[in-house]
């Protein structure tokens, strides 16, 4: 738990100088920004490792009431209906199977795909160059939930959350989309809070569904959904930002709504912004915030 | 080891300064006879060793003014980055100067005699009266006192997208380079309409982005040989004749990390702040932020030598980058035979370390400590508790006061540290140069005089 204070300091610090650096005089120092965003990097590296194991835990309890309160629900579908319910069932069955075993940092991952869609995805849109290798160990995660074979979920090192949490949402999804449709077949309209604004995300699960070429199909969905995704959790984003990063961070809210048309000028200005501004949007994946620098 | 003594402190009376009187370059002439100055108003300040030993000054310019850049609507700072001697040819001394974006050519001559008895002028420069002329008159020199002129003879502009860190010259006299951020260029110290590029580092997406270069220098002797540090704390040797653009190395100079110091400040840490070759040509001498390192030429996967210069701020390595002190670029520089290296540090104390008997010295560079004549005291920075009482906790390091200009000279055992916009110059006791004047020599830093006759 220190090193995420420590990680959350050292990452506001980092904006605050990224963006001083815009102000001071002689032009945006190119070095000095590189190694910022180096800083910046690593600190967000380890907060969101040490985010996710701090996350689960709280989230482990919440989460099992909203699949009890499912399970009920499902348990009066069923007599209804019997054609979607063994994929849903299975999806229920393999998500309490899940949950009792969320103690643990790497396999709460699933579980709190569901719990917190917005942060995921927020981490989700992290760096493209992720290593083939942890997608492809989910989705073998996943194909086994699909299969309703014992769940062993793989345990990928933590300190690629990223990863892990984008094929775990994707997982769950699957299970979601079905269950939905479980639910609205049966008339029913209740639909946990946060599905709705996953449903939003059907798309881009379906483009994940096929597990071939894990890899490509990942990077290709983080980059398309960049932009949906980016527009829907605009205001959680922002208000996620604001915990995230503290005071440092007020000041840019509030010149927000009136840098878009300064950025537009410094974009087209100074070789040195240019690649500033397009290394910070590589960097970090929370883009409209960073839009403002 | 050598024994440094103060023997000229030119600094302004008054301890407050503003922040253009901030010396940002020092450099000695080849010979050693001149030292320049440059500080962050643009200005030079050339200094001269007189017969007894003591530098004084002797022409002050301005090299740059601040400029804006209008398409990028960017201002440029006028701070001297570097100064680069020529070797001298005749009487004139020539030496680059350099800011962010533009290097200059600068010509220092004297002169001691002029023209009189011009027929259409008068003493005073007024046209004389054509009619009360009568006779012709052919003008005489006549000896004046001596001026000492500097005037610009090279502008090289329009080079550079990036800030430029470093420039340095060919030992064939007729090219130098300059550096960038990502690129290198390289001149003819006649021609100012173009430049070849020698070394580009700038990705084709600036995403990419992961090393821009810090120093470039040209190797002593050989004059295909050039060596460029970069951020990522690597440093590379290129060979010019093997192709045009050296963006391929001939030798790469890189220590492994110890990954059991890692931090999330290991990267900025590693960043090279200076390259120096040693006089011989065989050695480099690179700066990082905690250490210097010499490394053979021949051997690339680690240095022959590695001095810790303030290994106690590893511990403060946050503090130090919420303050930017961690981005401080450190310069270093050798003596004349290669034995002694020398560096700046914080608190105005300066660290000098011999090579062969790897001891090593801190000093301090300070107007309350550095009395004329007087052999400064070995001072120690000490972790924990004072073992004695000339020992400078680490708490109380002052890190505004951070030297990072040092020059030696190339003979001789005189030094000079730049600390904020105070220079000192110290000797060697036990120099055989080493005569001292009588009286305190206390000088203001002249504003915005164009030629200072000496005193």
């Amino acid at each position: 738990m220190e090193y995420k204070v420590e990680a959350h300091r050292i990452m506001s610090i980092s904006l605050g100088k990224i963006y001083n650096s815009r102000v001071q005089r002689g032009g945006i120092k190119l070095h000095k920004n590189l190694l910022v965003s180096l800083v910046l990097r690593s600190a967000r590296q380890v907060y969101l490792s040490d985010y996710y194991s701090g996350v689960c835990l709280n989230a482990q309890h919440v989460e099992a009431k909203e699949w009890e309160l499912m399970d009920g629900d499902q348990e009066k579908l069923i007599p209804a209906s019997e054609d979607s319910l063994p994929s849903s069932t299975d999806c229920d069955q393999t998500e309490a199977a899940e949950v009792p075993e969320a103690p643990q940092p790497e396999e709460t991952l699933p579980s709190l795909a569901v719990e917190g869609p917005e942060d995921p995805c927020e981490a989700v849109e992290g760096p493209k160059d992720t290593s083939s290798s942890e997608p492809q160990a989910e989705q073998e995660g996943s194909s086994s939930v699909d299969s309703t074979s014992d769940v062993s979920v793989p345990s990928p090192v933590v300190s690629e959350p990223e990863c892990e949490a984008k094929q775990a949402k994707v997982s769950s999804l699957d299970c979601e989309t079905d269950s939905n449709l479980a639910m609205s077949a049966e008339g029913n309209s209740h639909q946990p809070p946060k599905a709705h604004s996953c449903s939003n995300r059907k798309r881009s699960a379906e483009k994940t569904a096929s597990h071939d070429s894990p890899v490509k199909r990942t990077k290709v969905t983080s980059s398309n959904a960049d932009e949906e995704e980016a527009e829907e959790m605009d205001t959680s984003n922002v208000s996620n930002l604001i915990t995230i990063f503290g005071s440092s961070f007020s000041g840019l809210l509030s010149k927000e709504s009136s840098e878009p048309e300064a950025e537009t000028e410094e974009s087209d200005s100074g070789s040195g912004q240019i690649c500033c501004d397009q290394m910070l949007k590589n960097l970090n994946p929370w883009s409209t915030a960073i839009v403002a620098f | 080891m050598l024994s440094p003594v103060l023997c000229s402190e030119l600094s302004a009376l008054e301890p407050e300064y503003t922040e253009a009187d901030v010396i940002s370059a020092v450099e000695f002439s080849q010979s050693g006879e001149f030292l320049a100055t440059g500080d962050k108003g643009g200005r030079v300040v050339i200094f001269q060793r007189e017969p007894l030993g003591e530098y004084n000054v002797y022409s002050t310019f301005q090299s740059h003014e601040p400029e804006f850049d209008y398409l990028k609507s960017l201002e440029i700072e006028e701070k001297i980055n570097k100064i680069r001697w020529l070797p001298q040819l005749n009487s004139a001394h020539f030496l680059l100067t350099t800011n962010d974006k533009t290097i200059k050519l600068w010509k220092v001559s004297e002169r001691d005699k002029r023209p009189e008895g011009y027929n259409l002028k008068d003493e005073e420069g007024r046209m004389k009266d054509i009619s009360k002329i009568t006779s012709l008159q052919v003008p005489v020199l006549r000896p004046m006192d001596l001026l000492v002129e500097a005037s610009l003879r090279r502008v090289f502009a329009n080079a550079h997208a990036y800030h430029i860190n470093s420039i340095s010259i060919n030992s064939d006299c007729e090219t130098y380079l300059s550096a960038d951020d990502l690129r290198i260029n390289l001149w003819n110290l006649d021609i100012t309409d173009r430049s070849f590029n020698i070394v580009d580092l700038k990705p084709e997406n600036m995403e990419e982005l992961s090393e821009v270069i810090t120093v470039a220098e040209f190797h002593p002797h050989h004059c295909h040989l050039m060596a460029f540090s970069s951020s990522t704390g690597t440093t590379r040797l290129c060979d010019m004749r093997s192709r045009a653009l050296c963006d391929q190395h001939a030798k790469l100079f890189e220590e492994a990390v110890d990954p059991a110091n890692r931090s999330f400040f290991s990267e900025i840490i590693s960043s090279v702040s200076d390259v120096k070759f040693s006089h011989s040509g065989r050695y480099l001498l690179t700066r990082d932020y905690l250490s210097a390192k010499v490394w053979d030429l021949n051997m690339e996967n680690k240095p022959v030598e590695t001095y810790q210069v303030h290994d106690y701020l590893r511990s403060k390595l946050c503090t130090l980058y919420e303050s930017d002190c961690i981005f401080d670029k450190f310069e270093c520089a050798w003596n004349g035979t290669d034995s002694v290296i020398m560096t700046g540090a914080y608190n105005n104390f300066f660290r000098m370390f011999d090579r062969a008997s790897r001891r090593d010295v801190t000093l301090e560079a300070s107007r309350e400590v550095c009395k004329r004549r007087a052999v400064l005291r070995p001072r120690r920075v000490c972790v924990g508790r004072k073992k004695r009482e000339s020992d400078v906790s680490v708490d109380s390091l002052d890190f505004r006061k951070k030297i990072l200009h040092t020059a030696w000279h190339p003979t001789d055992n005189i030094i000079a540290i730049a600390a904020s916009n105070n220079l000192y110059i110290f000797q060697d006791r036990h120099s055989h140069h080493g005569h001292h004047a009588g009286h305190r020599l206390e000088q203001d830093r002249p504003p915005q005089l164009q030629d200072a006759p000496p005193q």
